[in-house]
Formats: structure tokens, sequence, C-alpha cells
């Protein structure tokens, strides 16, 4: 490649120039084949058709006039080519050969890009990607000459609905070219006008980068909710790590509705005996509860007494605590009884069960 | 990271406070009432501790305060003003934002497509999870699941709290 360059460079009339001229005309033929207005309808109807049978009907000599009429987004002051130089060795695969040829040869391809492109270039070395390769070449009306000694910025105002499925066919293979792109372009036009960084192998487009911010924010979040969420550090792909959050939520939100559930089966009125509560300071509650299950040294016991009688009746009549209470009674260590009674509550989702045991346990 | 203990003794006061509404204002609740009316206040307490800062508390907030009024027949809502914050909620609907429109043609591999068509299904679950998601856009709903999932442990431990200590009040032995 790199004698490639330094003969490119010196000389127009090199079969490689022409050879990347019509590489350019064939990509931008084959794949926007809309925007090519003014110019003879006969290269027009062979852009609409398929690449292969476009290959062959410029092959024959007599689209070599039609082809000899740019489109109108080419030079004018293009080489007049000849169908004849390219040869009949040219095989069009895939789009990908085509774009890589393409690509690596209108790097290296003369510098006399107009004024235009020259604005469009940033200053700071940056390589670009495949997509702005082929997007140059049809879309730039002087891509043929010469494209750019910077591809990869030039990109900015014209996107194709189809550079995004060519940028993913021939991503891999460019990287190389693209190295070598800024190295020799490292020299080329400066021009103090956009400072962006971009990482190798991306797009420079305003858009894209919005995107990719928003997509690394995105990303960011979604590690801290794996983080979050138990088990999920081992789950490698997206959906099957939003599984298991949308599992924690929904066992979370039942935990909710179940201690609620408790909660009011406990009391028959709402209040908790919440004096004792509030004249004790939320904290040392709160501490209490969290360390030992054992201190009953806060309530006042004669309130205790009080209420003691009027507990045991009301959970004679509540009938559907009646197995529950039962099992608690024996146990005051609160994470068993909890895990059965949780199980018992998702008996219907069997396969959940151990899920929310998991995280009774981890949440305490 | 907040501060994980004041949330929590925040969160217990309000639903305290909230809980005494109630027990005013009616004498004999059933079970069932006893139990929604637990709850409700649990989540109002848990969505005002995040303090208008996360969407899901305001569609909390907004979609609960209805049912408050019908519950109870005191004409505020013992956490916040609520018809200011239903406005905002309703404002929030309404400007929601528009959603990005892809032509189908351009997902060509089938693969893609499905990869597109489970996260599809996905999001709009956790959004039918979440208070109020189902105006949120994809990034928005990732930290509002953060938040919630934060929100709701934390209530948890506070309720897990209150129930032990009501059965050591009950049963001291």
């Amino acid at each position: 490649m790199e004698q490639a360059t330094g003969v490119l460079r010196g000389s127009a009339h090199d079969d490689v120039v022409l050879e990347s001229i019509q590489f350019n005309e064939e990509i931008r033929g084959i794949m926007a084949p809309a925007p090519a207005p003014e110019n003879g309808s006969s290269f027009t109807a062979l852009l609409e058709l398929p690449p292969t049978q476009a290959v062959e009907l410029l092959h024959s000599p007599d689209c070599a006039a039609a082809a000899r009429e740019p489109p109108c987004h080419v030079n004018t002051n293009q080489k007049p080519y000849l169908l004849d130089s390219y040869g009949g060795n040219l095989t069009f695969p895939s789009n990908a050969a085509l774009i890589e040829r393409a690509a690596k040869f209108s790097v290296f391809a003369g510098e006399n890009s107009p004024p235009e492109d020259a604005a469009r270039l940033a200053p700071t070395s940056l390589s670009g990607a495949v997509k702005n390769e082929p997007q140059e070449t049809d879309s730039n009306p002087c891509s043929t000459q010469g494209c750019v000694s910077d591809p990869a910025v030039e990109t900015k105002n014209e996107r194709t609905p189809k550079r995004k499925e060519r940028e993913k066919k021939g991503k891999g293979s460019l990287k190389k070219s693209k190295g070598i792109a800024d190295e020799s372009s490292g020299d080329g036009e400066k021009l103090p006008y956009v400072h962006v960084r971009v990482r190798r192998g991306q797009a420079t487009d305003s858009h894209s980068l919005a995107e990719r911010a928003r997509r690394e924010k995105i990303n960011a979040r979604m590690k801290l909710l794996q983080e979050l969420v138990p088990g999920c550090n081992k789950i490698s792909g997206t959906a099957l790590v939003l599984d298991e959050i949308i599992n924690h939520v929904q066992s979370l939100q039942r935990q909710v509705e179940f201690l609620s559930m408790k909660l009011a089966a406990v009391n028959p009125r709402i209040d908790f005996s919440l004096d004792s509560l509030l004249a004790t300071d939320g904290s040392s509650v709160m501490d209490s509860n969290l360390t030992s299950m054992a201190t009953p040294v806060m309530w006042p016991e004669n309130l205790a007494d009080g209420n003691r009688q009027h507990y045991q009746q009301q959970w004679q009549f509540d009938a559907f605590h009646q197995p529950l209470w039962g099992r608690e009674e024996a146990n005051h260590n609160f994470m068993t009884p909890e895990h059965s009674l949780l199980s018992y509550d998702s008996s219907a989702n069997s396969g959940r069960s151990h899920k929310l045991a998991s995280t009774v346990r981890f949440s305490s | 990271m907040r501060n994980q203990s004041s949330v929590k003794q925040e969160f217990l006061r309000k639903w305290i406070t909230g809980l005494r509404r109630y027990s005013c204002e009616k004498k004999n609740m059933s079970f069932f009432e006893r139990k929604k009316a637990i709850k409700l206040s649990a989540d109002l307490a848990m969505a005002s501790t995040r303090d208008k800062t996360t969407r899901w508390s305001q569609a909390l907030i907004a979609n609960n305060t209805d049912n408050v009024f019908i519950a109870s027949s005191s004409s505020s809502s013992p956490k916040k003003s609520s018809s200011s914050r239903s406005r905002n909620m309703t404002t929030l609907m309404r400007r929601s934002r528009p959603t990005r429109v892809k032509s189908a043609k351009k997902e060509m591999s089938s693969a893609r497509c499905i990869a597109k068509r489970l996260m599809e299904k996905r999001t709009r679950k956790l959004k039918n999870l979440l208070p109020g998601g189902e105006s949120m856009d994809e990034g928005c709903l990732v930290a509002e699941t953060l938040d919630y999932i934060q929100s709701l442990r934390d209530q948890i431990e506070v309720m897990r709290c209150l129930v032990t200590a009501s059965q050591l009040i009950i049963n001291p032995s």
C-alpha cells in the first residue's frame, strides 16, 4: 500500500487512479441509484440494475459513451476514463470487496479536492470508518478526485440511509487502510474547523456522535444495574440482564405487598402503637432491629401486655394467617419464616421461589 | 450514594404520619382495607423521600393521590399537596418524547430483528412495572429502574423492621 501511495500521489494518469474513479462510480451507481438526476437517462437506468448486471453492461462498449457522461455529482474536470482500461478481470462479488478497494484507492488518490471538501476536514488525526468511505464516494461530488486526505471527516453533512448497512459490512477490513490514511494525511490539509475526538473505526457525524454518547450513558447505567441486582454479573447479554432486572423488581414489589399484608394482620388498628416507636426515636428502632431481633427493651411492657390478649383474639379470627402464624411463633428468627412464607406466597411461580429466597437473604 | 439510614428514617416517619391520618379517620377497617392503607402510605412515603427528583416517584404520587382522596375523607394528602403534582404529572405525560421511527426496510438481517423484538418486549415489561414508566425513553428507564430498586429495597427493610418490632411487642418471649 505504501508504494501505491507514492505512486498515486504524483500523477493522475495512473490506471490505478482511473480504476479508483471507476470504482467510485460503480459504488455510486450501486449504492445510490436515486440521486443521479439530470444526466443521461441511460446511466440512471443503469444505476437501477443490480450490480452484476450493471457491471456487464458497463463492460460492453455500447455503454461506454453513457458511462463517459459522468453523473452530475462527479466533478467535471475529471479525466474521461475509458472502460477498456479496467478490463474484464474485475469481479464484483459483493459490495464489501468493492467498498474496500474503492476506499483504498480513493484514499490515496490525488489531492485536488476543492475547498469545500477541505473545509470539512478536521485538523486532528482521525481515523475514518468504512461508512465514511462509501458515503463520500457516492454523495460527495468530488470524491472521485480524490478524496480526501482525511476521509473520515468529510461526511458531516451527507448521510445516506444505506450507510449503516455498509458500515457493518466493511468495517473490519478497513481499519488498516485507515491507519495509513491517517499517516499520509497528517500533513495534508489542516483546517481549524472542527475538533472532534473520535475513536478508531467510528463515524464523526454529529448525529452518530450524539447517539454514541447516549449509548455509552445507557451502557454505564446498565452496568450499575447489573451490580445492583444480585446474580447479574455473570450474565452477558442485555436481554437476559433485563430479564433478571424485571424479575428482581417484581419480587421486590411482591415483598412490599406481602409485608403490608403482614402488618395489617399484626395490628388490628393501623397505628402500630406508634407512640412507643416515635418516643424512642426512630433510629434506635432501626438499628436494633437490624442488628439483633431480641431487644424488646425499648418497648414499654405494660403496653405489650395490654395488647397481647387483644391480638391473640384477632389471630384466631384471621383464618388466612393461621397456619403462617403458627410457624412464626415457634421461631423468632425473622429470616426463616419469611423465607417459607415467601415461598408460600410464590408457590404459583415455582421457578421464582429460589430467586425470592435469594433476594430475601440478600436484602437482609 | 444516598445516606441510607437517614432516608429510612425519613421514610418511616412519613409513613407513620400517614398511617396515623388513616387511623383517625376510619375506626374499623377490614383486613384488606388495612393492608391497602398500609401499602399506599408506604408507597407514598417512599416516593416523597425522593422529593420530586425522579419520575417514578412523581408518577406514583400522582396515581395514588386519587386513592388517598377516596379512601380518606381528608382534603389534603398527608405527604404533599397533590393537585399541583397531578397537574405536573399530566403535563409530563402529554409531553412524552417522540419515539424515533425507523423504517422497517433497514432491518435486513433476521437475527437483528429477533434481538430487537426481544429487547422491545423486555423494555415494555419494565415500563409496565415501573410507575409512570410508559412515557420514558430507554436511558431514562434504566436510571429510573436503578433508583426504584434502591427505594424499594429501603422500603422493604423498614417494613420488615416494623413487622419485627410489632411482633416483639406482641410476643416478647
